[in-house]
């Protein structure tokens, strides 16, 4: 009989327990905005790679009642390179999802970690866009950004973006390479010179740009100075040429940046850093349009990741890298 | 002379019991399982470069009879740095298995990789033969 009760109170509370666990909270429409407000979101994906720039979208609003936006302005912990700006125009997406501009102001004006821009019209609302070009100075370190607004009622709101890590490597896009005569590639000046240029810094040429047609598999390749003849066929080297770069051919790796904006792929300073190069070969045959090679130099101090842009049946190519100082 | 008769019969039961219940082994040291198929060859091969795109330049040739299987790659092919494949007779292993990038340069001296069956009774001996173009 005891039992029985115990068990019927249990059934009970166990069915009071399920009813309170199923009320359900009633939506509630939120505050409208009541003062100026603002927000953020960075645009960019990817590593932050000096010379390019980080994009940002910054939005800011106050009631109507409140008054108008009078500035806007961002300040980075390190002053941004060349080409720093806040656009003075505000973007909206129309119904066929293309950004379109409104002019709301004058052009931006940085002066050392600042940007500023000042409204020139009546507005109340805006998304400005802000484009950081990544100085040289910055290169290994965290950047952060404190982004505020000021409204004609003598507010002001801000919003801190960051830190964000500036990745290690250098970037050189759309190097025009030749057979026989823009052949000769530095990794470290990330640069092409043709036999003389080569000839005057032997030291500093890591690879040779070549194609033939013959054999079908040969085609366009890159290949060390201190390769084996049978990889360098018909091609007299510049006198002192005679380093011994490691290559490992990859494909599928369309690295966004070097595909100049096409794909979805990045190469970071962790890939560069620990990619297996033992035992590698000197010399990368065969190479296609958007196949790529992982590079290490003879003295290990750089690491590099070239990407084939472009291809022709006449023997010149396009590459891009990025590099990497081990 | 019951009880004895009773003492006897109980140790006869329980080392019947124990015998009964020892389990037959039916999966190998590599976690896989044995089964009765004696079938025991290599039915297709495959090269992959560094760069994970085939290296040979025409179909590999497998005599299932010499247990040989001859491929030729394309001018050039780093073979220190391959991946070979093998498709093998249903429930079959490789020994030594491929766990990554193999060095298969010593043309000199084949490579030989064994085929296990399924029964893991019957091994054969495969001698990868690899020339260039």
């Amino acid at each position: 009989m005891r039992n029985k009760n115990i068990q019927f109170s249990f059934l009970v509370i166990m069915m009071l327990a399920s009813l309170v666990a199923c009320k359900k909270e009633e939506y509630t429409i939120p505050d409208a905005v009541s003062q100026l407000t603002n927000d953020c979101i960075k645009r960019t994906i990817g590593p932050s790679i000096v010379s390019l720039p980080l994009e940002f979208a910054y939005a800011m609003a106050i009631p109507k009642s409140s008054g108008k936006l009078v500035s806007a302005q961002v300040e980075a912990s390190i002053a941004g390179a060349s080409g720093t700006y806040l656009e003075h125009r505000s973007f909206f997406t129309n119904s066929s999802g293309v950004d379109v501009p409104v002019l709301v102001g004058s052009p931006s004006l940085t002066v050392d970690k600042t940007t500023k821009m000042t409204y020139s019209i009546d507005t109340n609302a805006a998304t400005l866009r802000y484009y950081y070009v990544i100085p040289e100075e910055a290169r290994g370190q965290s950047v952060s950004f404190t982004f505020s607004v000021t409204s004609s009622d003598g507010k002001t709101a801000s919003y801190k973006m960051g830190p964000y890590t500036v990745s290690r490597m250098s970037i050189k896009k759309n190097l025009a390479v030749s057979n026989g005569v823009n052949a000769f590639i530095s990794i470290e000046d990330m640069a092409v010179y043709n036999a003389a240029a080569a000839a005057a810094i032997p030291g500093k040429i890591d690879l040779v740009y070549l194609f033939r047609a013959v054999p079908t598999t040969f085609t366009h390749a890159l290949v060390s100075p201190a390769a084996d003849a049978a990889y360098l066929p018909g091609v007299t080297l510049p006198a002192g040429l005679n380093r011994s770069t490691k290559l490992r051919k990859v494909f599928n790796l369309q690295d966004r940046n070097l595909a100049n904006l096409q794909f979805g792929i990045y190469v970071d300073d962790v890939d560069l850093k620990n990619v297996d190069m033992v035992d590698m070969p000197n010399y990368a045959i065969g190479l296609r349009a958007e196949a790529g090679v992982w590079v290490e130099t003879a003295d290990k101090k750089y690491r590099a990741y070239i990407f084939v842009n472009s291809i022709t049946a006449a023997g010149t190519a396009v590459i891009s890298m990025l590099r990497y100082t081990l | 002379m019951a009880k004895y008769f009773k003492i006897t019969l109980s140790i006869l039961m329980i080392s019947a019991i124990i015998i009964s219940c020892k389990k037959d082994s039916v999966v190998d040291e590599d976690g896989l399982l044995i089964t009765f198929r004696q079938e025991c060859f290599v039915s297709n091969f495959e090269l992959l470069g560094a760069d994970f795109v085939s290296v040979r330049s025409k179909t590999a040739v497998i005599d299932t009879v010499a247990q040989t299987i001859d491929v030729e790659v394309l001018f050039g092919t780093d073979l220190k740095n391959v991946y070979p494949q093998f498709t093998l007779a249903t429930d079959c292993k490789l020994d030594p298995k491929v766990t990554g990038r193999t060095d298969l340069s010593n043309l000199a001296s084949p490579k030989v990789y064994t085929v296990v069956s399924g029964n893991r009774k019957i091994r054969k001996d495969y001698k990868l033969n690899i020339k260039f173009q």
